[in-house]
């Protein structure tokens, strides 16, 4: 696999609160990476930092550098950086009534100069990207009143149009319900493209990425395949909670459980 | 997409009729064939030349592109701030235009040039009005807080609005008079050249918009969506702010103040036709500039010996449709 991304040594300050701190991993083409880490470990921060869109923020403090394709990434465009990064937000509300089929033209925008017209190429890229998310039917809906796990699939079919080699997304199953979550990252994860995306839910990380990088305090904690990362001692000391990890029967990926101190002396005292 | 094309052929239709029916109103007493003949080149007599060339069509082509400009500024303003209440007149431009009025009303009289008041007044205006719109945007980009840009819109709109007040109350009687009709819209002055002017400012935003529309579609979704699609959103935001100023500004130098148009008339476009930039910009040039040849119909015939200002008439149809769309709202939730 070719490397695609490389994060070195990353440090970001805003003021004085340290965000993150001397990050250093790479990413290859095709890999399906999960970022995982408490509240407030700089998981959003190292996406923002990723598709260079920290610079808006004031009182910046930004070093170390990040390399896509061997090339330093603030030396892109905003334009050029679309056409390598798709990035699905954690939650889009759209003002008025924009149709399904509005927001996922939308991805065409990287592509197309300032006086070009859409042709049938752009209209079946749309069809497509719409079927393999399974929303051919609903092109002329209402994109508000879709169900939370419909309009993440609307923004992936955008990110899809768009034709990036990176999709970026941010809690992708927030809000979503059991059987959506499992869809969801089941499509993302058949894709077939780079996949990095902040996941809270250890065990739906564990089940669809082939690699996970834990974060805490803004530091890059563990970075390896699930085995190698969701262990006993490592969660417990980041997440501050008994923990064990057994194998799911199911899929043999680790299943970590997770339960408050109060409740420690019962079953899950050996965790410690 | 042919039924948006069917709609937009009905909506040019309109116009045509629309126009149509602003040339054969008047106080001068044409019929149809007689209007018709001056529009071929074939005028029965000079007196029906003169109405329908130097009156009748510099009155009804500025309403049509002054109808177009302000109901498309009223669009764009909406779809790049994200908010279905904006609207050129919230900006600052018309409290803008009033100050450059009464200044130049009030200074020109003082020192004896009274009588170029026809081409400093719109000018007057025109740089008030800009001059009012760069505060705003001032203000905006002090805080760092580009979405602020309507309520920093209304606080500048009431700061020279004050000002006005204070002039106009120690001013000269007949100057205010002519201020305060001029505030109140009115096509009965127009001409030709001024149709040329806003048709040029409106000609430069259309080909603006048409040029970046997908950009201003991504805003729909949020600043940080659009820029993760390569959009400079502040950029964008100001160009666009800058170019409905402009067009409402020249409109309101010429015009006065016509208000609501560019409130309900994306309002209206959006139900009908759709909420995406192309779509709501064609539709409400289309319905803008047909609405407001009617309204000028309406303010030149609904009183026998005097005209009604056109912004009276605009701002009551726009209270009356906001009450109505309040309470059809009501109902169907």
């Amino acid at each position: 696999m070719s490397l695609q991304l490389q994060v070195n040594q990353l440090s970001w300050q805003i003021n004085d609160k340290i965000i993150l701190n001397n990050i250093t991993f790479n990413v290859s083409k095709g890999e399906v990476i999960g970022i995982i880490g408490p509240n407030g470990a700089g998981k959003t921060s190292l996406l923002h930092c990723i598709t260079n869109q920290q610079q808006k923020i004031k009182s910046t403090q930004l070093t170390g550098n990040i390399h896509l394709n061997n090339k330093i990434i603030t030396q892109y465009s905003a334009k050029a950086l679309a056409l390598h990064f798709a990035h699905v937000a954690q939650k889009s509300a759209a003002i008025f009534s924009l149709s399904v089929i509005d927001i996922v033209k939308m991805g065409l925008l990287p592509h197309k100069s300032l006086f070009a017209v859409e042709n049938d190429h752009d209209r079946q890229q749309i069809k497509l990207a719409l079927t393999k998310v399974g929303l051919a039917h609903a092109e002329k809906m209402d994109y508000n009143q879709l169900s939370g796990g419909e309009q993440q699939r609307v923004l992936i079919a955008r990110a899809l149009v768009q034709q990036a080699q990176i999709l970026i997304l941010d809690e992708p199953t927030n809000h979503l319900d059991v059987y959506y979550q499992h869809q969801i990252l089941n499509l993302i994860s058949q894709l077939n493209i780079t996949v990095i995306m902040t996941v809270h839910d250890l065990n739906l990380a564990s089940q669809y990425c082939q690699r996970l990088l834990l974060l805490d305090h803004g530091q890059l904690i563990a970075d390896g395949s699930p085995e190698e990362v969701l262990t006993e001692a490592l969660l417990c000391q980041i997440f501050r909670l008994p923990c064990a990890v057994t194998k799911d029967v199911l899929n043999q990926k680790p299943r970590v459980f997770f339960s408050l101190p109060a409740q420690q002396t019962s079953n899950l005292n050996g965790a410690n | 997409m042919n039924k948006l094309l069917l709609t937009l052929m009905a909506l040019l239709l309109l116009v045509l009729i629309s126009a149509l029916a602003g040339l054969n109103f008047g106080p001068a007493d044409l019929s149809y064939s007689q209007v018709f003949q001056c529009l071929t080149g074939n005028c029965a007599d000079q007196i029906s030349q003169m109405v329908v060339w130097q009156v009748r069509i510099p009155r009804v082509l500025v309403a049509l592109v002054a109808g177009m400009g302000l109901a498309i500024a009223g669009a764009i303003l909406q779809n790049t701030t994200r908010n279905p209440l904006a609207d050129p007149y919230l900006f600052g431009i018309v409290s803008g235009a009033g100050l450059g009025a009464t200044i130049a009303n009030l200074s020109l009289e003082s020192i004896g040039l009274g009588d170029q008041l026809n081409i400093a007044l719109p000018l007057a205006a025109f740089l008030g009005a800009l001059f009012a719109i760069t505060i705003v945007i001032f203000i905006a980009k002090v805080l760092q807080q580009m979405e602020q840009l309507l309520l920093a819109g209304v606080a500048v709109s009431f700061m020279l609005g004050s000002v006005t007040q204070f002039i106009l109350y120690f001013g000269d009687p007949f100057a205010t008079n002519r201020v305060i009709f001029w505030l109140m819209g009115s096509l009965s002055r127009v001409e030709m050249n001024n149709f040329y002017v806003i048709a040029s400012v409106l000609m430069v935003t259309i080909v603006a918009i048409i040029a970046l529309h997908r950009q201003i579609d991504a805003l729909l979704l949020g600043d940080e969506s659009a820029a993760s699609l390569g959009v400079n959103v502040d950029q964008l935001r100001l160009l666009m702010l800058g170019l409905c100023a402009a067009l409402s500004a020249t409109i309101v130098a010429y015009c006065g103040g016509i208000g609501f148009v560019g409130l309900m008339i994306p309002h209206i476009i959006r139900q009908v036709i759709g909420v995406t930039t192309l779509k709501l910009v064609m539709g409400s040039a289309l319905i803008g500039g047909s609405f407001l040849i009617w309204v000028d119909i309406i303010a030149r015939s609904a009183l026998a010996d005097a005209e009604i200002p056109i912004g009276i008439i605009t701002s009551a149809l726009g209270s009356i449709f906001f009450l109505f769309i309040m309470i059809r709202t009501r109902n169907t939730h």
